[in-house]
């Protein structure tokens, strides 16, 4: 069962994100088409650059996994419905884990 | 405990070498997720929100020194140090990266541990009571019979492609520590006379409807199980649905058809198989498997009177006492529940050095014997009373002695938001948030037993169903609200709770809980009438009322 992510307007900013293949990881499109673990190098797309990139990242299925839209502001901040989700995706677990629980 | 046979041993080191080559494929490129999707689902690989997760199967929560142990070593070399129990007494490795996972299936192979049934549509492992063999109400020992079935179930052909996913569970005593009734099929042993044989339940689940199994038949001997759980299993394949993958599960054709039509289909479909057909499992057969769970050579010292006085000396040490330990069917022994519960913790996590202490401590005073159990903590079923206190003083320096075993910071929680892809909203923090409150363990224990159990979303995995509060994490425009549900049960009475009344937000919610628990605490008759047992005595409205109080 895969979550279902909201459809964002071709005008709305967005976001082209996916998990690296061979570690899980995730990851932002930057702008100039590569990949970044940190989501502030996310760059914002709209409209047919945006399914463009998309559809980019779906060529490269060996580095990585389930690309998406993720709503972003016009600089690329994380904004929209799924914030908290997007958020949390990018900067880990709101609670802590392992030994540092 | 079962010990894998060259044939066990071959299965599981050749999907090992399986997986590795289609790992191998998928970071080539050379296959895509649509293919390699179900491939990493038949070995427990999913992938979620931050990472990849491993789920390994612990056939019905059985594990030993050196199984506990390597799991620890799995989570320090592969993930970051730790992992998560789950209510289908499994673990759960929260990121461990895709090109590491053949070799941590090998590593878990070597202690015959495997991520097989683990997801997919297919048979999954097999839960059961945590105190099999132990506990003083069983009529026997249930595991013979989960593993009977784990070995029939494994890479059935005939069952690889079901509608959907498939539970099973087994208990052998009258006071139900399996949740049977939420199962596609839930078993109970009974005797008849010197005669072993099982109810069987069918139809029972949760998630988006949650349904309590109906009793299909109350007594089919111990010889026949394999056959009739065939029928049962052939009706569903056919007739289960598979256009709507929610209404694909066991409980919604049970709950169509209606139990009576239902058990018609399954008797006569049982009464159709041919002779050849027949698996009429033959005695010898049930005795080796039996032959395996012999219980251990138990110590004959009375350890009492050191066990009293080391509670005499030590309150601590009593409380916990009073809490966590259940009664053993042997004379001067107890089970032990070591909490994975810590107030502020989450729940059912355990770090590396923790697992590797309880796996010590199994060793050296408990018979090498661990179980995980469906309310994600560890147990020691047979600890000789003589050796509590070196164990509850070994446990207590690595916290993992928080007496609150059955009590109401003994909390069912799903990883939710902070880990789930599937999640609406964050269940850990709103768990810790209720702990907190109730952090007092003579608070608690004045309480008595009160389950909590809450979900991050309506697929259910943190059973707030059968929670006697049960929390569920639903968005709300993209705000995390949470709905409060009362007079869920999960054991022989078992119960789906009722909605109490509109959602509430998080922070809202441990003042909502609080609320509820003062409402019982001046309702009941007694500090013996349990709270499940004030709310069916005295109804819900008290409690909405006090729910929905100058919130």
């Amino acid at each position: 069962m895969t979550s279902v992510r909201p459809k964002l307007k071709p005008e709305t900013p967005k976001a082209v994100t996916a998990w690296e293949t061979a570690t899980g990881k995730c990851v932002w499109m930057t702008e100039v088409g590569t990949w970044s673990d940190d989501v502030a190098k996310a760059a914002a797309f709209t409209g047919e650059i945006a399914e463009a990139r998309l559809a980019e990242a779906f060529k490269q299925e060996g580095k990585v996994t389930d690309p998406y839209f993720m709503e972003v502001t016009e600089t690329g901040g994380i904004t929209g419905r799924e914030t908290i989700r997007e958020t949390i995706r990018a900067t880990g677990p709101t609670v802590a884990y392992g030994e540092g629980a | 405990m079962y010990r894998y046979d060259e044939f066990d041993a071959r299965i599981v080191k050749d999907r090992v070498e399986q997986f590795r080559g289609q790992v191998t494929r998928r970071l080539s490129g050379e296959l895509l997720e649509d293919e390699f999707k179900p491939l990493r689902l038949q070995n427990g690989v999913y992938l979620q929100l931050h990472a990849y997760m491993l789920r390994v199967a612990i056939p019905y929560g059985q594990l030993n020194g050196a199984k506990l142990r390597r799991l620890a070593e799995v989570s320090t070399k592969y993930d970051r140090g730790y992992g998560h129990f789950t209510t289908r007494q499994n673990i759960q490795y929260n990121w461990v990266a895709l090109k590491d996972i053949p070799d941590a299936l090998n590593d878990l192979a070597e202690v015959e541990m495997h991520a097989i049934q683990t997801s997919g549509n297919c048979i999954r492992n097999v839960t059961s009571d945590h105190f099999a063999g132990a506990a003083a109400d069983e009529v026997m020992d249930p595991r013979p019979w989960c593993e009977i079935i784990r070995q029939w179930s494994t890479f059935h052909p005939e069952f690889a492609f079901l509608p959907r996913k498939f539970k099973f569970a087994v208990t052998a005593a009258a006071h139900d520590r399996a949740a049977i009734a939420v199962h596609d099929i839930g078993l109970r042993i009974v005797k008849r006379g010197e005669d072993v044989g099982f109810e069987v339940y069918a139809g029972g689940g949760q998630g988006r409807t949650p349904l309590l199994a109906a009793l299909v038949n109350d007594f089919v001997p111990e010889a026949e199980l394999l056959d009739y759980v065939e029928a049962i299993m052939r009706v569903y394949n056919r007739y289960g649905r598979r256009d709507n993958k929610y209404k694909a599960r066991i409980k919604i054709l049970v709950q169509e058809l209606g139990p009576e039509e239902f058990t018609r289909q399954v008797e006569a479909e049982y009464a159709a198989q041919r002779r050849h057909e027949k698996i009429d499992l033959p005695q010898a057969e049930i005795d080796r498997i039996h032959a395996y769970f012999a219980p251990p050579a138990y110590d004959a010292e009375d350890g009492t009177e050191a066990f009293e006085a080391a509670k005499a000396a030590e309150p601590d040490f009593a409380q916990w006492a009073e809490v966590n330990l259940h009664p053993h069917k042997q004379a001067g022994h107890a089970s032990v529940t070591v909490s994975l519960k810590p107030i502020g913790g989450a729940a059912g996590d355990a770090t590396d050095r923790q697992m590797a202490l309880v796996a010590d401590l199994a060793e050296r005073y408990a018979y090498d014997d661990i179980r995980v159990s469906h309310a994600q903590n560890l147990v020691l079923p047979h600890v000789p009373v003589k050796h509590l206190y070196a164990i509850w003083q070994a446990l207590d320096a690595a916290g993992l002695a928080t007496p609150n075993e059955s009590l109401i910071t003994d909390l069912i929680v799903c990883p939710g938001l902070d880990y789930c892809n599937l999640a609406n909203a964050r269940s850990i923090p709103i768990g810790q948030a209720v702990q907190e409150v109730f952090a007092d363990p003579k608070y608690q224990r004045e309480i008595g037993r009160l389950h909590i159990n809450i979900s991050g979303c309506i697929n259910a995995c943190g059973h707030h169903h059968v929670g006697h509060i049960g929390i569920l994490g639903v968005d709300r425009k993209g705000e995390e609200f949470y709905q409060i549900s009362l007079g869920g049960r999960a054991d022989e009475k078992a119960a789906i709770g009722a909605i109490a009344g509109p959602a509430l937000k998080g922070e809202d919610v441990p003042g909502a809980v609080k609320r509820i628990v003062d409402t019982y605490m001046a309702l009941r008759t007694s500090p013996d009438e349990l709270f499940i047992d004030t709310l069916e005595r005295a109804g819900a409205e008290p409690f909405k009322e006090a729910l929905y109080a100058a919130a």
